[in-house]
Parts: structure tokens; C-alpha cells; sequence
């Protein structure tokens, strides 16, 4: 039997700490949808999509009604269209983008990721008609979402991409200058992109998956942060040490997992697919008390970005993935502490309160996942500038053989300390300043290959 | 145990002490009565328990009475007790909480009447009670209910109906499938049985 004291514990949970189901992703295949011109691949595209998608909203709806837990994002990762297009011009390929945001809005999901590509040891076709094709594709879609794998622990950074990428996004924020640059919200640049991962806007359908599968994001800042405020107020600060707090978020953390596994498997069930990967990240909203940035506050900084930060995002990803994977049959995506400026209001008021700098911000992602997330720039920072910041991001994740990503908006007509809201889920931020622009072109100059690094001398 | 023996439910109510189980229990063993199943409960010091026996067909629900009598006959507290002859095909072992089964939490201010409010709406939904608990904290009436959604209309519409009534009772009611709260709160995740899918299987 349930203990009355669980079961009104677990309904808080639900009820005023924010826990719900972040995103519930079905990755699709779409290696078979190549056809012999354009239209024909957009056709097969759209019917393979909405043959198994068709339910995927109305059951994650009836699953969440059962259980009364939100599902707050149903939306579909595809395969990278860089091989499923491969072969056809620019043109060609914004065409497939408009389709699958054509399939995306027929089947009633939220997000579409999959207009990608992996560069990170050299270019082919595919990829090099599908990043030229970014721009437009973005500008003129709503649900899709762009990601391009530049780095790789295993081949290295790919720095003549990082040039040509840098341009894209300034070309994606230029383009959509109307909306804050938003459409640069909807690319990311990674190294070591994993091929299940349900977050947008980099997730993807890699290769090595199934046919078809259910992937699941949790979220849970909000409920890890009232646990330590409960546990603090219980015990008394002066009683607890840190090691005390890693244990009540690994706790808090094994109970949020446990939730999106159980409606994960539901929905893979029902739609009768298999069921993937739960992804552990702890994924902000804009909603008060659903941040990170918060649970970092509770931890002990009165200002984030403070001397200490790093050490408490450190002790939260760890903590957070120790009690997941035991929750969890099979873990995998991202699975870390996100960081996303925009999205998660105590980092974008730390932001404007220039607590909170790029550098820090690059130095916590050196311990969580994903990167330099949802970060508004001054539109004047040039494209050099964004390619060698993007190059330091990778440097970090190839280096300790983990996954890091750079989306950054560099809002067009704005400057440091100024506004943009993108609304929703996206959040809204001040901008950030960029320190030292234009001093980095002559390495970005350079291109070529950053070589692949040695995998003894760990230090 | 063979078929020939006789199934009971026998209920015992008393002023809570030390010793109620075991003499109960001793004086059913001494007519070689088998205990299948066993809930006891605690109230304010006092003590209930509910449970399922099984005799030689030689033992009469008379004599079980007597036995029980006995027992309270030298117990210093009171012992009401209840004998029932049960068909062994009424009884559904095992199925206390059905898979279908969903946690009603229902708080308000404590009023007259509170619980057989939320029992009408229960009752006129067709959803059976399978547990109930109610706790008083903060001035506020907590009810708990484990209930059956089985036999009610789908969850949606109870869920619609149950909005309603909680405006017009002026009461918070959070209703959930079970399985979550076993899921966040024990070791095994509850799921059902599905079949096993290959990894090499690409027909979905």
C-alpha cells in the first residue's frame, strides 16, 4: 500500500512543482523515402510520417490524461535529412524541409528536428546542399529544426564548417530580424551529437536506431528545487552538507525519471513501437520556479555566475544522472543539467545583471550538458567572432568525450543590456555581452581540422 | 487445502491492546481454521481487522461463533466479531486492487457530510471504493480513495464531471492512475504486460 504522505508528496510533485513530461519524441526513419526527384521524396516523406505519427498526439494526450501528468511537447526527430536528400540542389532541400513541416503540422506536433547534418570529419553533397539550404529552410517553416554535427571526439573539429556555420547563423537571425532572429533559435551547432536525443532543436533520428521509437525528455528543475527547499527547511542548513543535497536531488531525481519512463512506455505501448531512451536532463521553462538557475540559488550563490557556480552545476548533473539510471531501464540523449539562458528566467536575470558571462557560462558547460544554449548576442558581433566561439564550445566536448552544442541568437539591431522575448517555451532574456569581438579572425582564418585528440594522458 | 473446506469472513472489532491477534488467531487454529488472508487496521485505539479462513467441513459457522465468543468472554476490552459463510466463487482473491485502479485525493474545510458527498459522486459514476483513508491537517479534511474506474465511462468524462463537482463542492480534487504513485515511490515500475519486441523487427 501507498503511504498516505507519498501519495500527497507525489501530487505536490505534480500539482505545484512543475512535474511533467518535457517531450515525448518519436524518432522516424526516413532512409527509405529517397525517391528519384524532389516531389516524390516529398511525397513519401509526408505519407511515412503521418502513417506513424497520425496518433502519436492523441495518445500522448489520453496516456497524460490517465495519469494526470502534462506531456508539454510531442514532436518527431527524423533521420538526417543530409542522407535522405542527398543528391538533390539547394533548392531540393528546402523543399523537403517545407514538407516535413507540412507532415509536422498535419500530425499536430510541436517540433520537428532532423534538417541535418554530421560534418565532423569532412563534408559530402548531402551535407554541403543541406547547410546552404539552412537559411531558407528555417525562414520559411515554423515546426522544423536544424543541427549540424561539426566535432567528434573520435575525427576532431571540423573548422571549415565552424567558418561556413557562423554565417548561417547570422544569416538565420538577419533573416528573421522581424522576430528577434528566432529562426537562429531553431539551429544548433554540436560535437558528438547523439543520435537519440528528444530535445530540440537538436534532436535526430541517427543512424544505428530503430525503424521507428518512442523517446522521452523529462523535466523537473522545479521539483528538485522545492525538495532542497524542503530538506533545507527541515534539517536547518547548518545540518546539511552538500553531499546531503546531491542525495535528496538524486531522490527527487529517480522519482521525475520514474514518471517519464512509465508514460514513455505507456505511449510506446499503445502505439505499439518500441520504447528508446529517457533522457535525464533537467530541462527549465520560462515558468517561475522551473529553473536551474534557482536550484543553483538554493545551493548556495546568491549571485549566479559567482565563484562556486561550476562546482554546484557539477554536483547537480551528477546527482541528477545517479538517480535517473536507476529509474530508468535505458538512458540516453543529452542526459545533464540544461543551461538555457532564455529559457529559464533566473539565468536570463543574471544575464541582465551581467552576474552571469559567456565565459561563465562556458566554463559550467564543461561539467553539464548541453553548451552555450538560448543565448542572445548583439546582432553587431560578426561572423568570425560567433565561428571561434562556437570552435571553444566543441574544444570542450571533444576533448572530455562529451556532447556540447552552441545556439546562440545574435538578436539584429540590438546591443548588450538590451531586451528580446521570443515567447513560449523559448523565454526571453537581456543580451549578452560578447567580450573581445573581432579578435579572433585570424584563427578562425586558418580552417581546416582541429585533430581528433589522444585518448591516454588524461589530464 | 482441499475443496471440501468451508471459506468464512470473519471480522473483529475491539478497543486496541496487546494480544487481540493472537488470540483470535490461536482460537481459529484450534478448529483447525486455515487464515488465507489477513488486514488489520488501527483507529483512534481502536482495532479492526477483516479476514478470510478456511475450515474442515466438520466445523459449523456456530461453532466459529462460539469460539470467537470464548475469546471475548475472557478479554477484559469488548470483542464484537462477525462470522459470514462465504461461496469461494464470490471471492476475488488477489484482485483488491484492480489494474484499472486510480488514487481520488479530495480536500476541502471539514463539513458534515464531506465524505458522503465525495461516496454520491463515486456512487453515481459507477466507480467502486476499493480503499479509503481521511486525515484532518491544517483545519482541512484530507480523503484519500483507492477506486475502480472499471465499471464508470472512460476517464475523460469522469475527469470532466469530477472538475465540476469539485467547483460546485468547493473542494481540490487531484485523481490519478495508481501506477504513478507506485512508479515514483517504489522500486519496480509498474507496467503492464506487453510482447517482446525484436530489435531486428522493422513492421510496426
Amino acid at each position: 500500500m501507498i503511504h498516505p504522505e507519498e501519495i500527497f508528496h507525489t501530487i505536490d510533485m505534480i500539482q505545484k512543482e512543475n512535474l511533467d513530461v518535457r517531450a515525448v519524441t518519436m524518432g522516424i526513419s526516413l532512409l527509405d523515402c529517397h525517391r528519384v526527384d524532389v516531389a516524390r521524396t516529398c511525397e513519401a516523406i509526408k505519407e511515412k510520417i503521418q502513417r506513424y505519427a497520425g496518433n502519436l498526439v492523441s495518445t500522448c494526450d489520453a496516456i497524460s490524461a490517465e495519469y494526470a501528468i502534462p506531456v508539454v511537447n510531442k514532436r518527431i526527430a527524423v533521420t538526417p535529412i543530409a542522407h535522405v536528400g542527398a543528391g538533390f540542389d539547394v533548392d531540393g532541400f528546402v523543399a523537403i524541409a517545407q514538407a516535413l513541416d507540412e507532415a509536422a503540422s498535419s500530425v499536430g506536433i510541436d517540433f520537428l528536428g532532423g534538417f541535418s547534418a554530421d560534418v565532423s570529419n569532412g563534408v559530402t553533397v548531402g551535407d554541403q546542399a543541406l547547410i546552404a539550404a539552412i537559411p531558407r529552410a528555417l525562414t520559411s517553416t515554423n515546426k522544423v529544426c536544424a543541427s549540424v554535427n561539426v566535432g567528434a571526439t573520435r575525427y576532431g573539429i571540423n573548422m571549415d564548417a565552424i567558418v561556413l556555420l557562423g554565417q548561417t547563423i547570422k544569416d538565420l537571425a538577419e533573416q528573421s530580424a522581424d522576430s528577434g532572429g528566432f529562426a537562429a533559435a531553431k539551429f544548433v551547432v554540436f560535437t558528438n551529437q547523439p543520435g537519440d536525443n528528444p530535445f530540440m532543436a537538436g534532436a535526430i533520428h541517427g543512424l544505428g536506431q530503430h525503424e521507428v521509437v518512442i523517446n522521452v525528455g523529462v523535466s523537473g528543475p522545479g521539483v528538485i528545487a522545492r525538495a532542497l527547499e524542503r530538506r533545507i527547511a527541515e534539517a536547518g542548513s547548518e545540518n546539511l552538507g552538500l553531499h546531503d543535497l546531491a542525495e535528496e536531488i538524486k531522490r527527487t531525481a529517480f522519482r521525475v525519471t520514474r514518471s517519464g519512463e512509465l508514460i514513455g512506455r505507456q505511449v510506446a505501448q499503445a502505439l505499439n513501437i518500441p520504447f528508446g531512451v529517457v533522457d535525464l536532463s533537467l530541462a527549465p521553462t520560462p515558468n517561475v520556479g522551473d529553473s536551474v538557475g534557482e536550484i543553483m540559488q538554493i545551493l548556495g550563490v546568491d549571485a549566479i555566475g559567482a565563484p562556486g557556480s561550476t562546482a554546484i552545476i557539477a554536483l547537480l548533473n551528477d546527482a541528477v544522472k545517479k538517480g535517473g539510471t536507476f529509474a530508468s531501464q535505458s538512458v540516453g540523449g543529452l542526459s545533464g543539467a540544461f543551461i538555457p539562458v532564455c529559457e529559464d528566467q533566473a539565468l536570463a536575470n543574471a544575464v541582465r545583471d551581467e552576474s552571469l558571462v559567456l565565459e561563465k557560462l562556458e566554463a559550467m558547460t564543461s561539467v553539464c550538458s548541453v553548451g552555450l544554449d538560448m543565448i542572445a548576442i548583439p546582432g553587431s558581433v560578426d561572423a568570425a567572432t560567433i565561428s571561434a566561439i562556437i570552435a571553444d564550445e566543441m574544444a570542450i566536448g571533444m576533448i572530455n568525450g562529451k556532447t556540447t552544442a552552441v545556439r546562440l541568437i545574435p538578436v539584429p539591431g540590438k546591443e548588450a543590456g538590451e531586451f528580446v522575448s521570443f515567447g513560449g517555451l523559448f523565454g526571453e532574456s537581456a543580451i549578452a555581452p560578447v567580450r573581445n569581438v573581432g579578435k579572433s579572425s585570424r584563427f578562425v582564418k586558418f580552417g581546416g581540422k582541429i585533430p581528433a585528440p589522444i585518448h591516454s594522458l588524461r589530464n | 487445502m482441499s475443496n471440501s473446506q468451508a471459506q468464512y469472513i470473519i471480522s473483529i472489532m475491539s478497543r486496541d491492546r496487546v494480544g487481540i491477534i493472537y488470540e483470535v488467531s490461536n482460537a481459529i487454529s484450534e478448529l483447525d481454521g486455515n487464515l488465507a488472508d489477513v488486514r488489520q487496521s488501527l483507529l483512534c485505539g481502536y482495532f479492526t481487522m477483516i479476514l478470510l479462513a478456511s475450515f474442515p467441513p466438520t466445523v459449523t459457522h456456530r461453532m466459529i461463533e462460539r469460539k470467537l465468543a470464548e475469546v471475548d468472554a475472557r478479554s477484559d476490552t469488548p470483542i464484537v466479531s462477525a462470522v459470514k459463510n462465504v461461496d469461494p466463487s464470490d471471492l476475488r482473491i488477489g484482485a483488491d486492487y484492480p489494474e484499472n485502479s486510480y488514487v481520488l485525493t479530495a480536500r476541502g474545510a471539514d463539513r458534515i457530510g464531506f465524505v458522503a458527498t465525495v461516496a454520491n459522486f463515486c456512487k453515481e459514476h459507477n466507480i467502486n471504493i476499493v480503499d479509503l483513508s481521511t486525515t484532518v491537517s491544517d483545519g482541512e479534511y484530507l480523503m484519500i480513495l483507492v477506486i475502480d474506474l472499471s465499471q464508470a465511462q472512460a476517464i475523460t468524462r469522469v475527469r470532466q464531471d469530477l472538475t465540476q463537482f469539485a467547483q460546485e463542492n468547493d473542494l481540490r480534487i487531484v485523481l490519478q492512475h495508481r501506477d504513478i504513485f507506485r512508479a515514483v515511490n517504489e522500486i519496480n515500475l509498474p507496467l503492464r504486460e506487453s510482447k517482446r519486441m525484436l530489435l531486428t523487427q522493422t513492421n510496426y
